[in-house]
């Protein structure tokens, strides 16, 4: 493991990302898992700042969002406001509704994930980690899926636009990242790989291996839909082949990293069955690559994860770990337990990492692992031939 | 959905009297299975990569340079087939889906009332069309819904997605033939968190599916 300077992107007001308190997209995750990084010694050292976000500008909103979705969202954010046209941009919805101050909030979500790139492209960190970011549903003239605007996109944009670098965007939350792939689908400078749950069932129900980009962007948009109750073992396995050989082929100069830890046994919102294995070595496999390819650049954000009190801590702890090169002890601190058990309506879990071997055995493991290395084949041998390095490197 | 919104009305044609080698040429240049036979402008019958195929000697019993001359001397009208089943353009596509299926062919040439050719529709039109009607309308949760073969029930079950939940259904599909008496209905909500759904459609009585309620999916996983 070797230690990168790591910023972590923080500051309790992004917690003002905040829908209504009985919404699954709770804020609350964000102050516990930067709680127990905290907890364990983990940040806020030398090597290990912690720095403020700060808010996106228009200019860096308008490179990736539509003027008239700006605007929408801006008049939006005014207490009272009249909001009858919301839904033609897919706001006010029970998933993405419209709050006092929403524009503002989501523009310092944004602009952490822009410092993020800022302080990785400027070389006073190798890697950062903006744990409120990841909002990858947003589109160029609407929200979705909880997201408003996207940081993940605007981050991107303004790595184009400041350093004209390749980027490789990377999404293993459990719903396909289609608001990324859609804003960059004609795009050959930014390469978006998402590996998710299969769009069959869940949503958004898009992120097939056939969706592989358009025009000059024809061959940089690549999705590997993983089967309902895919467990660690295939979906690792995956992972370790299919990020090092599109990055071998691409050769980026930074990767951007969606971390969503929804994929989870225990998320409520998804049918796959990860283990808290899969953060740990998602994190170390890109870091790797990174470290190999691209001097070690990863802008890293949050995303998805539902499961607030017992999975999100204890992933994004994981995330945060690999990406700072940190060993992160397994004995989750008593100060930590005691502090927030009283409030989590669940047990709270007293190891970072989990024990599977206790965990029920899928019925169909076999078939469903069989089927995910057929859709891996699948996608390379429909996308790797489209990949402007393919074959050079190898 | 009608034939006129899914046809091709720009569509390769030969005459009675062009050669087969001509019609051959048509069908690989343009990729194409098909070719309606028009005379004076009205439908004459129509000729298939394969009626020409099958029409012509075997290589195994006849020289290349024969089974050219083969070609370039027989005419379409010696192995068209004359009795076409045709379609109208304002048929429905799923007329034209019947007429495909229950005459297991591969295109329907679509005329009008004088047998004029206005264009051809194939099966992967038909197919194209059922894909779509088929998907999820945008970003959505598809959930599978048992619903009682009885009037008002679908009315109850959306009136909890959409009425009470204010969900929009962006795709609806209702199969016209259930088992048991109950329908199973494939509901695309817009939503990415369905849980409250599925749970107020389970508290009034419906089965739901997410990801499926098919038994071999979910095998094991229902605990």
């Amino acid at each position: 493991m070797s230690a990168h300077r790591t910023a972590l992107i923080w500051d309790p007001s992004v917690t003002g990302y905040f829908f209504r308190p009985d919404h699954p997209f709770n804020p609350k995750r964000l102050e516990l898992a930067v709680s127990l990084i905290e907890a364990l010694g983990l940040a806020g050292g030398p090597d290990t700042p912690i720095v403020a976000p700060r808010q996106a500008t228009d200019a860096e909103l308008l490179r990736v969002h539509s003027a008239a979705y700006v605007d929408a969202v801006k008049r939006f954010s005014v207490a009272g406001a009249d909001t009858s046209d919301a839904f033609r941009y897919g706001l006010g919805t029970d998933d993405t509704p419209v709050f006092p101050g929403m524009h503002e909030m989501t523009a310092l979500v944004c602009g952490g994930t822009i410092r993020a790139a800022e302080l990785v492209m400027g070389g006073e960190v190798t890697r950062a980690f903006n744990i409120c970011g990841g909002l990858h549903h947003a589109h160029r003239d609407r929200g979705s899926g909880f997201c408003v605007y996207s940081d993940l996109a605007a981050a991107i944009a303004w790595i184009r636009e400041a350093h004209g670098s390749r980027v490789m965007y990377i999404d293993y939350d459990a719903h396909h990242g289609d608001g990324v792939q859609g804003i960059f689908y004609d795009d050959p400078e930014v390469l978006t790989l998402s590996i998710h749950e299969s769009g069959r069932y869940l949503f958004p129900g898009t992120g097939f291996v056939d969706e592989l980009g358009d025009g000059e962007g024809y061959g940089y948009s690549l999705n590997l839909p993983l089967e309902a109750f895919s467990e660690d073992g295939s979906w690792i396995g995956i992972h370790e082949r299919l990020i090092a050989e599109v990055a071998e082929a691409f050769r980026p100069d930074v990767i951007v990293l969606q971390n969503g830890c929804d994929g989870h046994l225990q998320d409520p919102l998804t049918h796959l069955r990860a283990s808290t294995r899969l953060y740990e070595e998602t994190v170390r496999i890109v870091c790797e690559v990174a470290d190999r390819l691209c001097g070690g650049r990863v802008v890293a954000t949050g995303g998805g994860g539902y499961a607030v009190w017992t999975v999100v801590p204890r992933a994004w702890t994981l995330v945060w770990a690999g990406l700072s090169g940190q060993h992160a002890p397994d004995a989750i601190p008593r100060e930590w337990l005691e502090r927030w058990q009283g409030e989590s309506p669940e047990l709270l879990p007293e190891r970072l990492r989990d024990a599977v071997e206790g965990w029920p055995a899928v019925p169909r493991r076999d078939e469903i692992t069989a089927t995910n290395r057929r859709t891996f084949e699948s996608l390379r041998r429909q996308a790797y031939p489209l990949l402007r390095g393919w074959g050079l490197g190898f | 959905m009608l034939v006129k919104h899914r046809m091709s009305a720009d569509v390769w044609s030969v005459q009675p009297g062009d050669s087969l080698a001509h019609a051959l040429r048509l069908t690989r240049e343009h990729r194409i299975r098909h070719l309606p036979v028009v005379q004076d402008g009205e439908l004459a019958g129509i000729v298939s990569d394969r009626d020409i195929r099958l029409a012509m000697p075997s290589p195994l019993t006849v020289a290349d340079a024969d089974r050219a001359a083969f070609l370039e001397g027989t005419r379409v009208d010696q192995v068209m087939t004359r009795e076409v089943i045709t379609a109208g353009l304002l048929d429905t596509v799923e007329d034209a889906a019947k007429l495909l299926c229950r005459h297991r062919i591969g295109s329907l040439p679509v005329v009008d009332a004088h047998g004029r050719l206005l264009g051809m529709i194939t099966e992967t039109d038909v197919l194209t069309a059922f894909a779509e009607i088929f998907s999820s309308g945008g970003p959505s949760s598809r959930l599978e819904v048992l619903i009682p073969d009885r009037p008002g029930e679908l009315a109850r079950a959306l009136g909890i997605v959409g009425g009470d939940l204010k969900l929009n259904v962006t795709s609806l599909m209702v199969q016209p033939r259930g088992e048991d008496g109950r329908k199973t209905t494939i509901f695309h909500v817009g939503t990415i968190d369905p849980r409250e759904a599925i749970e107020a459609l389970e508290r009034a009585g419906f089965t739901v599916g997410w990801p499926s309620l098919e038994a071999d999916l979910r095998r094991g996983m229902d605990a």
